[in-house]
């Protein structure tokens, strides 16, 4: 399962299946076409399938965000001072 | 934190705490480490920070309540995503450290009668949690560039600003307070209050949905909850607090029966709602490299509007940013050069919680006050951004639409700080608890998190909370010591 997947699953109904329903339109030309006439869905759907696309390392390297080496500092920084 | 078979059938305690975060886990060491048998019933699991990968969308699913999906219906309908786990959300705030403002104890003790609530009262209760949360105000050095882009404008503005306190030591600004901290530099009540009561003997049961509060005779008897996997399990004790949060302990204790006679359970809701804008700026930000809030603005605190630092990763970024399509795509592109900040209103719109099936439903509509003041915050948050010299700014208003003519419904908002549905109120007809945070009519029966505050805030509500609970825990020590 994805990131967004997973995101998705946690979400209680309805919004589970409003936003898989979103998600799915905004994937093809014509349902982003749709989406576009409202503002709100285009932001929300453009939002979330561009936080998948920039969760993944490579894009997010890209511009300067490396989570792989945050949390290789915090647990070199535990493990050095006993941190829980 | 929970034992490999969890407990079924029946145990004994002298209190019973359910909820582990800002107010259960205070309640709960204090209790301990006064020599009291206390069980703890959390519902969420213990997260540990070894699976902590500083990646939002990942976090998110795990952390947060629902994933963080939390809403409420009215106009607009507002996020509200609560932590989930040994900690509640402290484990995901941005460890924000304000004591209760005193105009607000003031008013407490005219409109609600809590005379007990004064500063000489509360002040060695907020000593306590401060030293035990090393609550310290952050450098210039750790807050990073994107407080560097507030203070900035602040000053050329001549508008009141400083650094936050917060709640971290040996922070080294990992930018991710929101998505569990990598270096348990934040000190959140799983690392801090949780281990001192389990050091101190109280039993820590993950995954125990607390379901009912059972009293007899006018007095506490037990707590009944389910065990993942269907167990039943009663912990039988004479003293209970409740701090399943603002949004759960009113549904608990109407489930139970309980604190239903003045009509204000569930009512009340304040939300402490908020926004926030982005700057394009020409110098380098990289906002998630430094400490998300660790600046603010309170000029206008007096008018309800304050201003606080808020930031993130690039994928944090890319679902706040208000824009879509090929703009969305070429503003993302330029993520080391915006900055955020936040406006946070302190509402006077009330809201409800009540129960629907199995789930909270929360209504909560926004008032014409706080919608100017909305309005009002929009447009100064403009004039910060362009006074720290922003070469473009982007509010949460859709497309010609200026802060001035913005219409509740138009508004993105979030919050996070969901405060007063058990509020607490001298008169028996007018509140739940007592300003001992005592359930009105019921012997034994305690509530301790932001559900008793009867009151919008105007600042960050965790140390109040905490200290409130300090407060209650030396009560019954008290009691207990004299019985």
């Amino acid at each position: 399962m994805s990131d967004l997947d997973a995101f998705l699953a946690a979400a209680p109904q309805p919004q589970r299946s409003s936003l898989r329903m979103l998600l799915a339109l905004a994937r093809r030309p014509k349902g982003r076409l749709l989406l576009g006439r409202s503002a709100t869905l285009a932001q929300l759907t453009d939002g979330l399938l561009a936080m998948e696309h920039y969760e993944e390392p490579a894009a997010a390297k890209r511009l300067g965000w490396d989570a792989q080496a945050v949390t290789a500092r915090g647990r070199a920084l535990r493990r050095a001072e006993g941190r829980p | 934190m929970s034992p490999a078979h969890p407990p079924s059938g029946a145990i004994e305690a002298d209190v019973c705490v359910i909820g582990a975060g800002a107010g259960g886990a205070v309640v709960a060491a204090e209790l301990a480490e006064a020599g009291a048998r206390v069980v703890v019933l959390e519902q969420g699991p213990h997260h540990h920070a070894d699976s902590f990968s500083a990646r939002p969308l990942q976090m998110m699913s795990t952390l947060y309540r629902d994933g963080g999906h939390g809403m409420t219906l009215g106009s607009p309908p507002i996020l509200l995503p609560l932590g989930r786990g040994v900690g509640g959300t402290t484990l995901v705030n941005s460890g924000t450290c304000f004591r209760t403002p005193p105009g607000i104890l003031e008013r407490w003790r005219e409109e609600y009668g809590l005379e007990q609530l004064t500063e000489p009262e509360l002040d060695p209760c907020f000593e306590r949690v401060e030293k035990a949360l090393s609550v310290a105000e952050v450098t210039p050095q750790l807050a990073g560039g994107n407080a560097a882009v507030a203070r900035r404008g602040a000053e050329r503005l001549g508008w009141s600003s400083g650094y936050l306190r917060r709640n971290a030591r040996g922070c080294v600004g990992s930018g991710v307070c929101a998505f569990g901290c990598p270096t348990s530099a934040k000190q959140h009540t799983g690392i801090t209050y949780i281990p001192r009561a389990k050091a101190a003997g109280a039993r820590i049961i993950t995954g125990a949905d607390a379901r009912h509060v059972a009293v007899a005779r006018g007095r506490a008897q037990a707590v009944h909850a389910r065990l993942e996997g269907g167990a039943h399990l009663e912990v039988r004790a004479a003293d209970v607090v409740v701090a399943a949060g603002t949004i759960h302990t009113p549904l608990l204790l109407a489930r139970s029966g309980l604190g239903g006679r003045s009509g204000e359970l569930g009512g009340n809701l304040a939300l402490h709602p908020a926004t926030a804008g982005f700057a394009l700026m020409d110098e380098i930000v990289d906002m998630a490299k430094g400490v998300p809030q660790s600046f603010y603005v309170d000029e206008f605190a007096a008018e309800g509007i304050m201003f606080e630092g808020v930031a993130g990763p690039p994928s944090y970024v890319a679902m706040s940013l208000p824009l879509s399509g090929q703009r969305h795509a070429k503003v993302m592109a330029r993520y080391r050069n915006l900055a955020q900040f936040g406006l946070m209103v302190s509402d006077s719109s009330r809201g409800r919680v009540r129960l629907q099936g199995a789930r909270p439903l929360i209504r909560y509509d926004l008032n014409a006050e706080d919608l100017r003041r909305f309005r009002v915050g929009l447009e100064r948050l403009r004039e910060l951004f362009q006074a720290a010299g922003a070469r473009e700014v982007f509010l949460p208003l859709p497309t010609g639409v200026s802060p001035g003519r913005v219409t509740a419904r138009q508004l993105k908002l979030m919050a996070f700080h969901p405060l007063g549905t058990a509020r607490a109120h001298a008169d028996p007809e007018r509140g739940v608890v007592d300003g001992n945070l005592a359930l009105h009519g019921v012997r034994g029966v305690h509530i301790a998190d932001g559900s008793v505050i009867p009151s919008s805030l105007g600042v960050n509500p965790q140390i109040t909370i905490m200290a409130l609970a300090t407060r209650l825990a030396f009560n019954l020590i008290e009691d207990q010591n004299k019985t």
